[in-house]
Formats: C-alpha cells, structure tokens, sequence
C-alpha cells in the first residue's frame, strides 16, 4: 500500500499530511483514512510534526480562535495542559504547543495576523479536501452569544452606563430626601364677603 | 491577484440584521479602497461567480449596498437573505484575490516604513470613499474617520478580510454577520 502525501501552503505556512487509504471503508487508493504523519512549517520557526492527536488538537484551538478574531472576540483556546492553545498576545497570537514527551518544554510560537491567517487557510484546506477522510471535532461556525460578544467590551466600559445611572438616581433620591419640604400650612378658606366682592379700591388721596 | 473561486450561486441565506448589512457594506468599501478597479472587479467576479440574477449590473449592486443604514442615500427596506448570501460570497471572492495585498498589509515582516506608507494609501481611499458615499452626521461613521479611533477600525475590516479569504471563509464571515447587537 503506497503513502499519501499531500501539501498545503500558503504564504508563510506549508501543512504536510501523510496517510493511507482505509481499505476496510473502501476508499479510493487516493484518498487518507488514516493519518500517519503531518508536518507543519510556518516560516520563522521551527518546523512542527506529530501525530492525528496533535493535528486534531491544533485545529480545535486554532479555527474556533479564528472564528472569534473575526467578531473581535480575543480569548485563549486550547484545553489546559493539552498539546495545543492559542491566545492573543500584544498585537498578535501567541501558538503554544506541549509535547507529549516528558521533560520537553513548551513550545511558544508569536504570530501575526498575516501569518494566521496563511495557518488558518492551510487548515481550512485540509478539513474541506474531500480525499482526506477524517473527521475533526471542532464546533461548527455559527453566530456567538450575545455574552461572548459583550465579553469583549472592556468591564469598566460595559458597567460606566449602568453605575452612572444608578449614582445619578441615589443622588436625586437623597436630595429629594433632605431637602426640606414646604410646612404644610393649613388651606386658606377665603372670605366669603372677600371672595364675592374684591378688594376696595384704596383711596389714599 | 488569484482567479475567482468557483462557488456556486447562493438560493438561500440568512437574513442580516442592521449591523451586519453595516459591516458587510463597509467590508465591500475596504475592497475598493483596496482595489481602484474595485467596483469593475465586483461585477465582473459575480458574473463569474454565476451572480448575473443578483447583481446583473453595477446599478443593481450599489442597491443592495444602499440598504445600508450608514450611508448617505439608504434605502429602508430588509436585506433579501439570498442578496445577501450573494453579497457574503462576493467579498469572500474579492478577498480571495486581494490576499497577497492583505497578506502585506498584516504582516510584521515586510518593512515598517513600506507598511506604514501602505497603511495611509489605504487610510487616505477609504477616508475618500466614506466621505464620498456616507452618512458623516453618523456617529460610527465618524469613528472610521477620526485618528485615534480609524486605524484599529481599519486595521479589524483589513483582518476580517483576510481571515475570509480561503474556502472556509464564506462560514466564518456569515458567521460573524449574524453575531447578536452587544
């Protein structure tokens, strides 16, 4: 059974899958059932392979944080202690990748936007080609909720309205409280004399 | 630039809500201001796109995207979800082939100076453009105008194109066009 080797690359990344076709799920000899290898190169940095968990890993924390870029949202992704995580740092991503050998550090990876946007493309490809038959796990691109977006308004921001109302609606409550209201006089009945005929006309001459 | 991707003619879609036509109409702007040829090269991408029902002429185009609210002659009518569907494709594809000058504008490794200089052609175009064709009585179009407040504002629309760009960025942009109003 001959290898498959297919390559993705775009600018400043080039993704390499390795694989073979799953007989036993009568694929095409031309098609990947099962990965065997991948490397991937991102210009700058060293070059990175693994195995389907890495691949799938990187692609779980690298799509979803794409999809948030997009609606402004910059939260890290990437379970804790997984292989793979991806965040923002200063004015672009930071790419953090553990091995699973023991004793190797972590490795960190800064990228920029043009550079994750080349990773992404190159991803995109690879999860659309219809000769790679794999399955990835990472949720669909649908709208965010309404929380996630507003996560992204900084809190001092997003709470100024509403303490500056309540202030202003505590502060007219306690003046209306201490400012002493008019002495409630007792009604003036009028005269009836007065009320039906005016006052004379003064004659001071 | 890269030829126009091959995507099928859209026979359904979502509809947008008001921020999303806004954002959708000022995406299309940032291609103009990208490509001098933009307009030209919107109709002629749709044509080849097999968008001739939607967008048969450029007449047609500008009024969809004058149901944008910010703009200075808008319509008030709801976007048709298949114009739109229509319209997300169209700037996926323009995206696709302005990738190389997106790419450029976005990297850290081309020369600070070239892209700075880079930076104010396209913040002086679109500047242009929405003085041109905006609402400037309009808060958020003042926004894209102002120094302090207009370069991450551009600098989101720069990267929201480049993040669109490629055969998964139709979802992506649809996606985000229909993120709730904070």
């Amino acid at each position: 059974m001959l290898k498959t080797t297919y390559q993705y690359e775009q600018t400043a990344a080039r993704l390499v899958v390795e694989g073979f076709p799953d007989l036993s799920a009568e694929q095409a000899a031309d098609a990947i059932g099962i990965l065997s290898a991948w490397r991937l190169q991102l210009v700058g940095a060293p070059e990175l392979e693994g195995t389907r968990d890495h691949l799938e890993a990187l692609m779980t924390a690298v799509m979803p944080y794409a999809r948030h870029r997009l609606s402004g949202v910059g939260k890290r992704f990437g379970q804790d202690g997984g292989f793979v995580s991806i965040g923002p740092h200063e004015k672009g991503h930071q790419l953090e990748l553990r091995s699973s050998r023991e004793g190797v550090q972590p490795l960190q990876l800064q990228l920029d936007d043009a550079e994750l946007a080349d990773l992404v493309r190159c991803l995109d490809r690879l999860r659309l080609d219809a000769r790679v038959k794999l399955t990835w796990s990472f949720p669909e691109d649908l709208p965010l909720r309404r929380h996630e977006i507003a996560e992204r308004i900084p809190l001092q921001e997003r709470w100024a309205s509403p303490v500056l109302a309540g202030l202003a609606l505590t502060a007219s409550v306690l003046v209306a409280w201490f400012v002493p209201l008019p002495p409630a006089n007792e009604p003036m009945i009028p005269n009836q004399t007065e009320a039906i005929s005016p006052a004379e006309p003064t004659t001071d001459r | 630039m890269t030829e126009a991707p091959t995507i099928s003619a859209p026979t359904s879609g979502a509809r947008l809500s008001r921020r999303g036509i806004e954002r959708l109409d000022l995406l299309l702007l940032t291609i103009e201001a990208l490509d001098l040829n933009g307009g030209e090269a919107m109709v002629w991408t749709s044509q080849q796109m097999g968008l001739q029902a939607q967008f048969p002429n450029r007449v047609e185009l500008w009024k969809r995207r004058c149901l944008n609210p910010l703009r200075r002659t808008t319509r008030r009518e709801q976007m048709d979800p298949v114009d739109a569907e229509s319209l997300i494709c169209l700037v996926c594809a323009m995206a696709e082939r302005l990738y190389p000058m997106l790419h450029q504008l976005l990297s850290s490794r081309e020369p600070e100076q070239l892209t700075l200089q880079r930076w104010e052609l396209l913040k002086d175009r679109l500047g242009d453009l929405i003085e041109e064709r905006m609402n400037l009585r309009r808060e958020a179009v003042n926004r894209l105008l102002q120094a302090e407040t207009a370069g991450p504002l551009h600098h989101q629309l720069v990267s929201t194109l480049a993040f669109c760009a490629g055969p998964g960025g139709i979802d992506r942009l649809r996606a985000t066009l229909l993120d709730p109003t904070p």
